[in-house]
This record gives structure tokens, sequence and C-alpha cells, in this order.
């Protein structure tokens, strides 16, 4: 009996520890006391039954109290800690204000993560969509596009897929609005966007018969365009517009998805665009132009599925040997929709989170230490409470209860920040990603920021709680002398400033180098003058112009009453502009005298059609040869200019100017007339790649680039230039209107912004640890004045207490500036791929860093210092 | 430590609960299993408190200043000196009293609409 007795007074005893601390204390073993009785009582009258009873009556009683009594404890709780924080607010703004910036830091950046790296596509059916590239990695040819003759051998024989869709991007001319506008249009099958598994907003879906040859043309709005251009007013839906030379009707409207691979305006079916359907073209299995996505069947990985394409591939080879030449190992490459969305922004974005992680860090150790210093002060307070009764854990939970509400305040302060910069993300991520329109500060980050509010509260509130145990112990002691006691706690303030240092170490790393790679990477020559440069993109109406000769004249008569506008000192047409390279032409080519060899690549490089001008206005050196002239046109004989880096390639140390190459396989034969200096096409981090520029003479361009040398600011002509266009063709627009300065420096935002958010960050770092390390030390000559008053008093100089002090403070900083320099040279290396010539242990950085550092720490210790110097001996002494 | 002002208007409305242990220990000083023992007997058995409940109960009415600790405890054999007993205090008669007198007018009002088959001689 006795022995089941105690095991129902220990399970009882358990029970009870879901009630409060204090509540236990104070009724805990009259509890028990009662329930022993009661339990007794119950064997006796009731039996089995009876004590079955009360046991669940017991519990249930327990469950229900429990929770109340908690929550009438931690509002007690609060109010002191509400009481503590008003009657401190230096401390309380303080604090708040580091943990706000650090959890705030934290919540936008992983407001971000969340919608770009966590979330699954918002497509019904995401996680089994596919992008499908043919690949030639032997020619250069990576991502080669598809044929139709392709997309219906692959979408008839696939196993893995039951869907395959194709992409193409063209441009229309909206007519019938107070000026031409370009509209940026998807050419895609119509069952598109079901096999992505997207439902209209309005409206329906494409059709099959909407494909069909002949068909009356109709279009979807992409969500962004329908609120851009018609105000989200979903009556559009039926409207007709006229683009081109036909009406075309609105069927439907798109929710807000990503779009890939471009943003486009609006939507038409593959019959809507007159190249596709030339009977020619289809008919060519190397008319290759569209891109193509898959959704693969439930359970199938991407694995078997690439296994799949590439045995159809293979079958595709053996059966056609003229287009796929054996010499290039034809191949499909697939990869995951969702990878492919994403893969750009991953790295910058998992840096970013560790940076925002680290401020975080250090903004909790800032109050960890901001808290241990106001225990200097609270000690008798703490004290005088324990010596009343209160226990080690009602004191730990008090202290963490006051640490938990500052990081609940200092989480909305967060909440608010990231609230405020969730424009300026968006804009960023989109540098990286279609998906950064999905950015919103969902429950996800409301949940996340919570989390890390509780963390904070745990971080920065453990280590004054668990300091606050010696006070109990030491603080009533009979006059015991201030620097006597805490010694434990002073070594913990060390650490938590050598951490701070350190961490802050890493972080200014970090930005150091992102900021070093960018000055880099603008300073790279891009082989061409940006200064006064206007550009526009100019597409043609392709059913107006729908030849050569109408082109090339249109082009002819523009720029050349261009050349007469005031203010305009040269102008081109070009197919693309350096720096904004996402449109490659590339080809092979046969070098005269070289015959090719059966099963052998041929030389591949890039071309591009540029009009007589455009290396005059890019200020393009020419270095040998000639450029482009009137005299190159059609009837005369047909010519090239090549890059520096081409010439070298293929030419080696002859003179290429006057040898020939052919891209037919030999029937013609074209010359080249010159070399010009390599230029970056894709990017200032990109190096230059072969290339051959053709004159828009004698291969006339639909879809061309204007480039405009001006005398005045570039900007400040367009508006004239335009005029000048409607002058020349009413019906055709310009878009994209930027100067060149523009598109360099958009062609770099993506480095410049993460440079500057994690500058922003490490800045942010520095300030904290630097004010932290200034408060810590202050502290420290406030407690002890007694010790320097006697210093003084006997014979120490002012400058030698100063000394002391500073040396004090940054033995402290030594210690994390080394430390933080061991993390950052194991840590940097994440950065690797995010930096441009420059080595993740770049020396120049590291010292640069560890001097800004010391600098920061030296003048942060240097004012409590010399109020140490000031001390006057006399009062100091008088004090205690 | 400040004097707290107890004025029985002021106080929350009682539980069920909480009244059957003011009724309990208006009769005499308890401890706690006696109260329980108390309410159970009165009630007829209908109203059971856990240790759980009585102790929530028995913390708020203290500290509503309803019921007090007694300091002195009886001198009995049978004391056990993990007990405690409870008396109740003039505020907690009082706000037992007013409760009273307000279920007495419900029930006059009750018994006014034929509510209530039997009554009781008070």
């Amino acid at each position: 009996m006795a022995a089941k007795d105690s095991h129902a007074t220990r399970f009882y005893r358990a029970l009870l520890r879901l009630l409060p601390f204090d509540f236990r204390g104070d009724f805990g073993p009259e509890m028990e006391t009662v329930f022993h009785e009661q339990h007794k009582e119950a064997g006796r009258r009731g039996g089995a039954t009876g004590v079955l009873r009360l046991w669940w009556e017991t519990i249930v009683g327990i469950f229900r109290t429990a929770p109340g009594e908690h929550l009438a404890m931690f509002a007690q709780d609060a109010r002191f800690a509400l009481r503590m924080m008003r009657k401190n607010p230096g401390y309380t703004l303080a604090a708040v204000l580091t943990l706000g910036l650090g959890i705030g830091a934290n919540s936008a950046i992983f407001s971000v993560v969340n919608a770009v790296l966590l979330k699954p596509l918002p497509y019904e059916h995401g996680d089994r969509l596919v992008t499908l590239q043919q690949q030639a990695p032997r020619a250069g040819m990576l991502n080669q596009p598809f044929s139709v003759a392709e997309i219906n051998d692959y979408r008839t024989q696939s196993h893995s897929l039951d869907g395959l869709v194709e992409y193409h991007n063209m441009n229309f001319i909206l007519l019938g609005r107070s000026e031409p506008e370009r509209v940026e249009t998807g050419v895609v099958s119509w069952n598109y966007f079901e096999v992505f598994g997207v439902k209209p907003l309005f409206g329906r879906a494409f059709r099959p018969e909407d494909e069909q040859p002949g068909a009356p043309a109709v279009l979807m709005l992409s969500y962004e365009y329908w609120i851009r251009s018609f105000g989200g007013d979903p009556t559009v839906v039926n409207k007709t517009f006229t683009m081109n030379d036909k009406l075309h009707k609105v069927v439907g409207i798109l929710p807000p998805v990503p779009q890939y691979p471009d943003e486009n305006d609006v939507y038409m079916p593959t019959t809507a665009c007159p190249f596709r359907s030339r009977p020619a073209f289809i008919a060519n299995r190397q008319s290759r132009m569209m891109q193509v996505f898959g959704r693969m069947k439930p359970g199938i990985t991407v694995s078997q599925s690439r296994a799949d394409l590439n045995s159809i591939a293979a079958n595709l080879q053996r059966a056609y040997p003229n287009d796929y030449p054996p010499a290039l190992d034809y191949s499909i490459r697939t990869s995951s929709l969702e990878e492919e969305l994403t893969h750009n922004a991953r790295p910058t974005m998992l840096v970013l989170l560790g940076a925002a992680g680290f401020v975080l860090l250090i903004a909790c150790a800032n109050v960890a230490n901001l808290n241990l210093a106001r225990m200097v002060r609270r000690e008798r307070e703490l004290a005088v409470r324990a010596a009343l009764g209160a226990g080690r854990v009602r004191m730990f939970r008090q202290l963490l209860t006051e640490s938990s509400l500052l990081a609940v305040i200092g989480g909305g302060l967060g909440l608010l920040f990231s609230w405020g910069a969730l424009n300026l993300l968006v804009g960023f991520a989109a540098r990286f990603t279609p998906r950064a329109r999905e950015i919103h500060l969902d429950s996800t980050v409301l949940l996340f920021t919570l989390a890390v509010a509780v963390l904070t509260s745990l971080l920065s509130g453990t280590a004054p709680a668990l300091a606050a145990r010696d006070t109990v112990v030491d603080g009533l002691k009979e006059g015991s002398a201030q620097s006597t006691i805490g010694i434990g706690r002073r070594r913990m303030r060390s650490l938590l400033i050598v951490a701070q240092v350190a961490v802050s170490f890493l972080l200014l790393i970090g930005a150091g180098l992102m900021l070093r790679s960018f000055v880099k990477l603008q300073h790279v020559d891009p082989g061409f003058q940006p200064e006064n440069v206007l550009t526009m993109q100019i597409g043609l109406d392709f059913t107006k112009y729908n030849t050569n000769d109408k082109q090339r004249a249109f082009f002819e008569t523009f720029l050349d009453k261009l050349q007469s506008e005031s203010g305009v000192k040269s102008a081109a047409a070009s197919m693309m502009v350096p720096l904004n390279g996402n449109m490659q032409m590339r080809g092979d080519f046969q070098i005269e005298g070289q015959t090719p060899v059966p099963g052998q690549v041929l030389p591949v490089a890039d071309f591009r059609v540029v009009s007589e001008g455009y290396f005059d206005t890019l200020h393009i050196p020419l270095l040998e040869g000639r450029a482009f002239t009137r005299t190159d046109r059609p009837g005369a004989p047909d010519v090239a200019i090549v890059n520096r880096a081409a010439a070298r390639h293929f030419w080696g140390a002859q003179d290429p100017v006057g040898k020939r190459f052919s891209t037919d396989g030999g029937k013609t034969w074209v010359q080249i007339a010159g070399v010009v200096g390599d230029v970056k096409q894709y990017g200032l981090d990109k190096d230059a790649v072969d290339e051959i520029y053709v004159p828009l003479a004698q291969s006339p361009l639909l879809d061309a680039v204007l480039v405009v040398k001006t005398t005045v600011e570039p900007t400040s002509v367009a508006r004239g230039i335009i005029e000048l266009l409607y002058a020349v063709d009413p019906n055709q627009p310009a878009a994209r209107v930027r100067s060149m300065e523009q598109v360099r420096a958009e062609s770099v935002a993506a480095p410049r912004l993460t440079s500057n958010l994690l500058s922003l960050f490490a800045l942010l770092a520095l300030t904290i640890a630097a004010t932290g390390i200034g408060g810590v030390m202050a502290l420290a000559v406030g407690q002890r004045r007694h010790e320097i008053g006697v210093r003084m008093a006997i014979g120490a100089r002012p400058g030698e207490i100063l000394r002391m002090i500073l040396g004090q403070g940054m033995a402290l900083a030594l210690v994390g500036i080394v430390l933080g320099l061991l993390g950052a040279l194991a840590l940097t290396r994440v950065l690797q791929r995010l930096l441009f010539e420059v080595g993740p242990t770049d020396p120049l950085t590291f010292v640069g860093v560890a001097a800004v550092l010391s600098a920061a720490t030296l003048l942060a210790c240097y004012v409590p210092a010399r109020r140490a110097a000031r001390v006057d001996p006399i009062v100091a002494l008088r004090v205690e | 430590m400040s004097a707290v002002q107890n004025k029985p208007e002021t106080h929350e409305p009682l539980t069920p609960a909480m009244f059957h242990v003011l009724l309990a220990l208006a009769g005499d000083d308890l401890h706690g299993y006696a109260i329980l023992k108390e309410v159970e007997l009165r009630t007829g058995g209908k109203v059971r408190l856990s240790t759980g409940t009585l102790y929530g109960i028995i913390k708020r009415l203290l500290s509503d200043g309803l019921i007090a600790e007694l300091r002195s405890r009886p001198a009995e054999s049978e004391d056990d000196e993990r007990r405690r007993y409870y008396r109740l205090t003039p505020a907690g008669r009082q706000v037992a009293a007013t409760e009273a007198e307000r279920m007495d007018e419900v029930l006059s009002i009750a018994r006014s609409r034929n509510l209530l088959k039997r009554t009781r001689t008070a």
C-alpha cells in the first residue's frame, strides 16, 4: 500500500510541475497532503473506480488551472518589466532600437528567401515543370532552342512527360491609342497555361481552335500589363484591339504569376507569329527558335525525364544525321523550372540571410551587455527580491520576461522596418529572379519574426539571468565593494564584446570584399564609350516592313534624318547594345582555305548586325582595315568586321583583313573588311566572345536598337528623336528609351545592390559593436572611479590613466579582430561566386577592415578613457 | 507593500465554485481537505472540487483578501504541520453575503414566475 501511495504521490508531484513555480512553492506541499487524503478516501469508499475518478478529476483540474495561473504570472512579470523599462528610457530605447534593426534585417531578408527560395512555384503543377534545352557542348552551344519538327518529335515520343509546350517572344504594335505602343508578346502553345497549371483571372485560356491556321486573332493579357495599361478593368475581356494589321480579341487575363523567360505584356497562340507559321520554317528541322517546357508525369523525377528525352535525342540523331552532325554530339539538358527561376538568386540571398543573422547576433550580444550593465545598478533590487523569497527560477523568469518584452517590441519595430523596405527589396530581388513579385510580409514571415524574437529574448536574456545568480549570493554581503563582485559577469561582458567585434569584422570583410569587387567591376573597360549615348528599341511592324528592302529603306531614311537633328553627333542601328546581351545569334562558319573535315566542329562565333555608323557612335576602336560604308550594299560583295578576339582565335598571327569565310557551306563568301576592339556584350564581368559584325544594309533587321551619340545630355533629345520617328512612320513606336550610362548601371545593379545591402548590414554591426564597447568601457570607468582616484592620488598621471583604459578596451577589440579574422578566412569562401577579380582572402580588404574596426573601437573607448583621465582623485575618494 | 483596499463590489463575479468555498468557510475555519469535504457534503456530492481547482480558488481569494491564512493552528493531536487553515475575512463574509442576497432576489423572481416547484422555508 505504502509503495502504491508513493507512486501516486510521485505522479501527482509530476502533475504539479504544470503549474507555475510560485504556485507550486506556495501550495504544492499542501496540495500533496490534500490529494493524499483524497486518494486514501477514494480507495476506501469507491475502490478502483473511485481512484480512477479522482485521478480524472484531478488531472482535468490541474490542466484547467495551469494556463490561467501562468498567464497571471506573466502579466505580473510583464507589468513589472514595463515599469522597469519606463524607469530606464535610455536603456529601453537603445535595446529596442538595436533589436528592432537586428530583427528587421532578418525578417526583411527572410521575406525574400521565403518567397523566392522556400515557397513552391505559384503554378499548380510547379514541382513537375521542367525546362528543356538542346545542347552541343563541343560546339559551344549550351542552350539551343527547338524547331517545330523537334517539338513535335519530343511531344509525341516522350514517355516521361504528359505535357510539352513551346514559347518564343516577339513584339507587336498596338495602334489606336494616343501613341503607337510596343507590346512584348509571348507566343505559346494553346495549352501552355494549362500545362503550367495557371487559370485565367478573368475570361478564358486558349483553346485548340485558337491555334488553327486562319483562326481569329486572340490574346491573353499578363496581369502586370492589365494593371498598367487598363487599370485592372475586367471589362477589357472580349474587347478588340488593332495590333499591326489585325484586330485581336482579348479572351482572358492572367493572374499575377512569375513570367519566365521574359516579362511579356500579352500572350498569343503560335499561329499569331508569321515566321513560326511559314511552311518552310515548319519544315526545316534546323529552324530553332522556340523554348520548350515540359510537365513530368506524376512520380517522375528530373533525371528519369532527362534519360527518356535523351533516348529520343539519340534516335533523332540516327534518323537525321544532316541536322545533328555526329561531331556536335547533341543531347538534351533538363532542369526543374523551380531551379531555373531561382538559381541566380540563391547564393546572394543566402549570403544576405547569413549576414542578417550575424547582425542579429551582434544586436543580441549588445542587448545582453546592456542588461549586464544594468544588472550592476539593479544588484540591490535583485538581492532584496531574493532575500524576500523570490526563488532563482522566479528571478530567471522575471528577467526573461523583461528580455522577451524587449524582443517583442523590437520585433514589432523590425516588422515596421521590413515593411518600409519591402518595395526596395522587391526591386532588388527582381534583378535575380522573376519570382520577386511574390515577396510579401505573409504569415510565414510573421511567424519567422516571432520565432526570431523569441530566440533573441533567450539569447539576450539568458546571460544576465545567469549572472543574476551570483548577485543573489553576493549582493547583500556587507560592504561588498563593487569591484569585487561579479567577476564572472565582467568576464561575460568582455566575452560579449569580443564576440561583437569578431562578428562585425566578419560582416565588414564581407561588405569590403563586395565593395572592392564592385569597384573593380566599375573600372572594367567595356570596350566602348557609354557617355552621351541614347538608346531606344525600335521593333518594326513585321506586317508592313515585310521585305529586306523595306526594312533597309526605313532605317536608312530614319538614320539620315537623325544625323541632321540638333544635339545628335552620330547615330546607328544595331541588333543589340553592349552590356544588355540576351539576344544571341550564334552560328558556325567555314574559313576559306580550311576544308571542313567531316565529323569536325566548325568555328562558331556570335553574329551581329550593325549599321554603318555603329563603331563610330560607340567609339569602338577600329584596329585594322576599314569600318562599314555606304558602299556595302546588296549587290556589292558581302563584307564583315571581326572583333579582336575572333581575329586572334581564328586567324592567329595572320592579318584577317581580306580573308573570307562562308556561312552556307561555301556557296557564298564574305570578306573581312576590318578588325575592331573587343566589347563586353554580356556583362562587365564576362569575357568578350568571338564576334562577327555584318552590315545592316546587307542583312536587314526587324527589331533594332537605335544608338545615338549626342552633344548634350542624351535623354534630353529623346522626345525629339521619337517625333522624328513618327515623322518617318507615325505608327512606329520606340520603347526602352535609356541612356547607355543607364544600360551600364543596370548591368551592374545586382552586384551594386548586393554590396550596398551588405555594407548597410556591416555598418549597422560596426555601429552597434562600437557603441557597445564604448558603453562597457564607460561602465567600467564608472565602477572604477575609486580605484582610478587611488591611482592618481599615488601619482599616476592623466595620460597614463587614458592609456590604461584605452589599452584595456583595445585589448578586447584586438582579440575580437583576431577571432574575426580566423572566422573570415574560413567563411568568405561562400562569397567567392559573388566576387569579381577579388579573392575571398584579399589582403587589402582584410588590412583595411582591421584598420577601420580598430579606429572605430579606439574612438568608442576614447570617450570613457578621457573621462577616466579627468577623474578628480579627491572627489573620487570622497564618494566611497 | 501597500495594502489593497478590498471593496466587495469591485471584485470580478464569483464563480459557483468560489462561492461554495466561501460558504464552506462561513461556518468554520478549515484546512484544504476539509473545505473539499464540506463542499461535497453540502452539495450532496454534486460539486466535487479537484485540488488544482481548489488551490486556484484559494490563491485568488487570498490575494483578493476574501480569506486569510490562520497564523495560530489548532492544537489538536492530529494536526498535520503541512496543513494550513483558512478563515473568511470580514470582506469575504460581506462578498458572500452580497452574493447570497443577489441569489435570493433571483430566486424570488423565479418563484413569482412559478419556476420553482417547491419553496423551501428559509
